[in-house]
């Protein structure tokens, strides 16, 4: 069994090993695609830059732009300059070609017709990084949707900075909308699938599902840009550590129409820095790692599965989404239980009646609980893992009160005996088959 | 249901046994753990078993829920390749290393550290501080 054992811990690292080198192999093709695009830009920036004006916008005077360097290493600090009309606010929107899920479920009561909708909203297009960067006078504005709290809406946000007519780059995601009634959540399906929306609806959707993926208005708003009165603009865009990596696009605007063509740097993630595509976030490998292996080696002393403490851990160390960190931690378990249960087996201290009838009850709960945790927000799964865990620490209080431990001692004693005769048993059969073979 | 255990026999009510665990697993697979802490309270308390019947058997009904949850959320896509990657080695390596040191510890001590840990991490996660 151990032997077993330490062969797929071995398996394991050789597979982890080959996923590195795979990741390095394809950092080194983006190093020659970013010279490409260095290359590509020092030709098309500063000559093209200066005669698009003339070309595209005319009379207004169109909008430059030029980053100071074409790539990051896992964040950092990036400038942007360039000239806009004289006088006008100037945005900058930064997106990456990098996509990941977003969903949200609408159960809020709708001002006109009074009814809840539940419809699920889904999209597999939502860009891992976006922000749009603000010209600085703005400050107070989002200091004040900051103090709102959870309840800021980002529509709304995106008004009182005067941003609306810049944001393009989430609208155009292409968004599944899901009527879901009860009967669809008892079968476990999505529900019906409804038609897809106008460009319009499409838009406002897209925004409470930037809401829904990015959560603060500090990550999706920034007020960096400083404007000077002749129109040239400057700004320190911070990208911070544990994004994805690849091809950022930025985009300086001053209105719907009015807006640069889209200049690229890229964002370099390596070793042991690893991006998780279903998560959208990038991390440093070894965090999890040694999080995983202290909260498995206290879960099995405290006789509880470490998915009880891994979990809210997970989703409050680092921006991951608690959907993915519930769908991972969970079968990280299923093999220690596998042999677990391999092992009461062996000595026959399975009662299989038992075990399976109980076990044909929580399939069905199995199979429907997976598909609630998307229709929850971050905020209510830590609100009720929060109560779970006060019910479990009450369970565990009472297994360490005198009158439970006199109990479990005695039951101990019983099993100790138990476990002795059923190894015996094991013995004397192992010790027959041994004779037999050694006769033939 | 009569259950069988080594010679002793035991009634056992069958019914509140699958609601509960209808209802744990609805749960547990929720939120992406095991569901072995409220398993056994449910068997030990609620259907008057043993423990060194539960422990086995509890292991076994759980087990059935973890692959269901784990296909589930692979369906819907909530399953992350290098995540589990990075995570697997380190939690058999956990379960390597902690019988080594189950032997020197008192598991009264561990139980009411991990008490006092999860009181601690729930309030944080009620925003209480």
């Amino acid at each position: 069994m151990k032997r077993l054992w330490v062969s797929v811990v071995i398996a394991l690292c050789a597979t982890l090993f080959m996923f590195y080198q795979n990741g390095a192999i394809a950092e080194k093709s983006k190093e020659v695609k970013k010279a490409e695009v260095k290359a590509d830009r020092n030709v098309g920036t500063q000559p093209g830059e200066k005669k698009e004006p003339v070309k595209s916008e005319g009379s207004d005077g169109a909008v430059t732009i030029q980053v100071d360097k074409p790539s990051l290493d896992n964040g950092g600090e990036i400038t942007i300059t360039g000239t806009a009309p004289a006088g006008k606010p100037v945005y900058l929107e930064v997106w990456t070609d990098k996509k990941v899920r977003a969903s949200r479920f609408d159960a809020e009561v709708d001002k006109e017709t009074g009814k809840r909708p539940y419809i699920l909203y889904m999209t597999y297009e939502m860009p891992a990084y976006y922000k749009i960067f603000v010209p600085k006078d703005h400050k107070d504005t989002l200091a004040r949707i900051r103090k709102e709290g959870k309840k800021w809406s980002f529509s709304k946000a995106l008004k009182a900075v005067g941003a609306d007519a810049v944001y393009s780059a989430p609208a155009k995601a292409k968004i599944d909308r899901y009527q879901a009634t009860l009967m669809g959540s008892i079968i476990g399906s999505r529900g019906d699938l409804l038609s897809a929306m106008d460009d319009k609806e499409n838009k406002k959707r897209s925004m409470q599902l930037v809401k829904a993926r990015f959560r603060s208005p500090d990550k999706v708003l920034g007020p960096e840009v400083e404007v000077n009165p002749d129109g040239a603009y400057k700004a320190v865009l911070k990208i911070r550590h544990g994004l994805a990596p690849g091809k950022y696009s930025i985009v300086a605007a001053v209105d719907k129409n009015t807006r640069s063509r889209p200049v690229t740097f890229e964002n370099n993630i390596t070793f042991p820095n690893v991006y998780l595509g279903n998560a959208g976030t990038s991390l440093n490998l070894f965090g999890p790692f040694f999080l995983t292996l202290a909260i498995s080696i206290f879960g099995v002393l405290m006789g509880a599965g470490g998915g009880f403490i891994m979990n809210p851990l997970l989703v409050s160390l680092w921006p991951l989404p608690h959907t993915v960190v519930a769908g991972t931690v969970m079968p990280t378990v299923l093999f220690s239980q596998g042999s677990g249960i391999y092992n009461y087996s062996k000595i026959k201290f399975i009662n299989w009646k038992l075990g399976i009838a109980i076990g044909l009850a929580m399939v069905v709960g199995g199979f429907i609980g997976p598909k609630l945790t998307e229709l929850i927000t971050l905020d209510q799964f830590k609100f009720v893992f929060g109560w779970i865990l006060i019910v479990l620490a009450a369970l565990m209080f009472w297994q360490t009160t005198p009158g439970y431990i006199a109990k479990n001692k005695k039951e101990q004693a019983i099993l100790k005996e138990f476990k002795k005769k059923a190894e015996e048993a094991a013995r004397a059969k192992a010790g027959a088959a041994g004779a037999t073979e050694g006769r033939a | 249901m009569i259950v069988e255990f080594w010679g002793h026999e035991f009634k056992v009510n069958i019914v509140l046994g699958c609601i509960g665990g209808f209802l744990i697993a609805i749960v547990s697979s929720m939120f992406g753990f095991g569901g072995g802490p409220f398993m056994v309270p449910l068997m030990t308390v609620g259907l008057g078993l043993p423990m060194y019947v539960v422990v086995g058997s509890s292991l076994l009904a759980i087990f059935f829920n973890t692959m269901m949850g784990t296909m589930r959320h692979y369906q819907f896509g909530n399953f992350d390749l290098i995540f589990f990657l990075i995570m697997f080695p380190a939690a058999v390596l956990g379960g390597f290393i902690a019988p080594q040191i189950a032997k020197r510890v008192s598991p009264l001590v561990v139980k009411r550290v991990a008490v006092a840990g999860l009181v601690l991490l729930a309030l944080n996660l009620l925003g209480v501080y």
